[in-house]
């Protein structure tokens, strides 16, 4: 254990030179936000009307949470670093050494995102109150929320690196990953899942959106002990089936592993 | 002791065939076409620990496949693989802490990190107690000089610098074996030697046991004891270096500085080599003619300078890498 937390700690180390490429992305998240505050305040002509159970201001902070989820984990580790370590053959420095190749990746994405998530965390809090004003937040769910959020990510990470995995057998798993992109942005970052279609909500339940983006960021608008539990319980079994199809999919992968030249 | 035992190793692998242009693409996209490439044909070897062998063959012959696969890496398809008693296709963890990589090609080291930091890194990756990284360091910061950088990111080192720094990386949980491909590429003939040595002393002091491959003459000649070729896959010579020169010296290699012009030409067991009038360079197959009948055919009078010398390592080995016997 104390050797995924030096992994950790070097990557967080290493990451510090970054900084400014953090705050340079502030400037995407900042006009993402004024564009939805623009179309939600369009949308709701009266201010103190409900759209599927939203106010607006509920509204824009959803958008403003998985925004925030989205930029602030978003990450190159989970992406590219199992395809560009099987297309370099820098896999071979990484596998012959005593730690899962699967947590190795996990953990230094973590590292990575830390600093990351706290800057956007700080920025979203703080365009929320500008833009938006406050909204009905007991500070003690905050105890609540933590788990929920780590929960988030990590199955985020998992299911990243399932689909970096299919590097094993496909050349590329670019395209899977800008379908998942797709789907996380479209249909979970962009609107609650109560707006959609009343046949099509149950299936969306069923698909990462509701544990990476839906179901935490709705716990920070409208929080409630029961949905907190039905969301902590989807979360953890959905955490169990990704590690599960992850362990699978890397037993059989590493056996196709194909590295070629010197 | 055998610290590797390997025996009638294969690994093939399966490569996608593309016709030319992009007619050829489509059709690999709609019925793909594999090739069957056997990059390891029935490998045996054992060896000693304490050794220093290397493991040589032209580009494409199956090293790095089987270095690959002796580190688990890469699974074989049939044969069996005993590395330190450890079969490394089921426990790759397990020997990760028995063995030690370098590879000259890549780069393990996190490269904003200081050499230091990078080592106390990789330290604790092996489960090492501070107090043990840190007498590790020092006693390899003084066997491979690192002492003028040590402090300096890795990012800012000369490839003389990080090369030895990977191989400290590698060295720092005490591994019984390591596997160094091509380690000394790219560097300049003194970091060449100075590596050289230093390995040398590695081995010596720890009595690690190295598995080398190169494409460097004097990498193999002045650390190995061993060499075994292997060349399209299979091995095609095992034996010691000393014999391995031995069985050649049957050859030398006249050079002549002549007074005057001679006129040779090539005869039983002699070959010019090269003809420039007044120089000369004869090869001399000894088993056929001796040196003095060989010399005989010169004018002793006219001879300003002589050099006699064997065949050039590397020449041997091409002729192997050719197939010649």
């Amino acid at each position: 254990m104390k050797k995924y937390l030096n992994i950790y700690k070097v990557t967080l180390i290493n990451e510090l030179q970054y900084i400014s490429d953090i705050i340079l992305g502030f400037l995407s998240f900042v006009v993402m936000i004024f564009i939805f505050l623009n179309l939600w305040n369009y949308m709701y002509d009266d201010p103190s009307s409900l759209i599927e159970g939203f106010s607006k201001s509920q509204m824009i902070w959803y958008v403003i949470i998985t925004e925030m989820i989205w930029f602030g984990t978003r990450n190159k580790t989970l992406i590219n670093q199992i395809t560009d370590d099987i297309k370099s053959g820098s896999i071979a420095y990484t596998l012959n050494k005593p730690y899962s190749y699967a947590i190795y990746v996990i953990v230094k994405n973590f590292g990575e995102i830390t600093i990351k998530f706290l800057f956007y965390l700080i920025l979203a809090i703080a365009v929320g109150l500008i833009f938006v004003g406050p909204i009905d937040f007991n500070m003690s769910n905050i105890l609540m929320l933590i788990p929920v959020f780590l929960l988030s990510f990590i199955i985020n990470a998992c299911i990243r690196i399932i689909i970096s995995m299919l590097s094993f057998y496909v050349e590329d798993a670019a395209p899977f990953h800008w379908l998942y992109d797709k789907i996380i942005l479209v249909i979970g970052t962009v609107f609650p899942i109560e707006l959609f279609p009343k046949f099509l909500q149950p299936i969306l339940k069923f698909t990462p959106i509701y544990v990476v983006n839906y179901g935490p960021s709705k716990l920070v608008i409208d929080f409630s002990m029961n949905s907190f539990f039905t969301i902590l319980m989807a979360q953890i079994l959905y955490l169990i089936f990704v590690i599960i199809l992850l362990s699978l999919i890397y037993r059989k992968g590493v056996k196709k592993l194909n590295v070629n030249g010197d | 002791m055998n610290v590797i035992e390997v025996k009638n190793l294969c690994k093939t692998f399966k490569v996608k065939e593309k016709e030319k242009g992009f007619i050829g693409s489509i059709k690999s996209l709609i019925k793909p076409k594999y090739k069957k490439i056997e990059a390891v044909k029935d490998i045996s070897f054992d060896v000693e620990k304490g050794q220093i062998i290397a493991f040589i063959g032209p580009n494409g012959a199956g090293k790095s496949t089987t270095i690959k696969m002796l580190t688990g890496i890469l699974y074989n398809d049939s044969g069996t693989i005993n590395v330190m008693g450890i079969n490394p296709n089921k426990k790759r963890k397990k020997l990760a802490y028995e063995i030690g990589c370098v590879f000259g090609q890549k780069e393990q080291l996190w490269t904003h990190l200081t050499p230091y930091d990078n080592f106390k890194f990789f330290g604790s990756i092996y489960d090492l107690e501070n107090s043990v990284i840190e007498k590790k360091i020092k006693e390899f910061k003084e066997i491979f000089e690192l002492d003028e950088f040590i402090n300096t990111p890795v990012r800012n080192l000369s490839l003389g610098q990080r090369i030895r720094c990977e191989i400290v990386a590698s060295l720092i949980h005490d591994p019984k074996i390591l596997f160094l491909d091509e380690p000394t590429i790219g560097l300049d003939p003194i970091v060449k030697e100075n590596i050289r040595t230093l390995i040398k002393r590695m081995n010596k002091e720890y009595k690690t046991t190295i598995f080398l491959t190169s494409h460097d003459v004097g990498d193999i000649e002045k650390l190995c004891k061993r060499v075994i070729i292997v060349n399209k896959g299979e091995i095609v010579l095992d034996d010691s270096m000393e014999n391995l020169k031995y069985h050649y010296l049957n050859k030398k290699i006249i050079e002549l500085k002549m007074k005057e012009k001679v006129n040779l030409d090539d005869s039983k067991g002699i070959t010019i080599l090269k003809d420039k009038g007044y120089n000369l360079k004869l090869e001399v197959d000894t088993k056929k003619t001796s040196i003095s009948d060989a010399l005989k055919l010169i004018d002793a009078n006219n001879i300003i300078d002589i050099n006699i010398s064997n065949v050039p390592l590397e020449d041997i080995i091409k002729s192997i890498y050719k197939g010649e016997k």
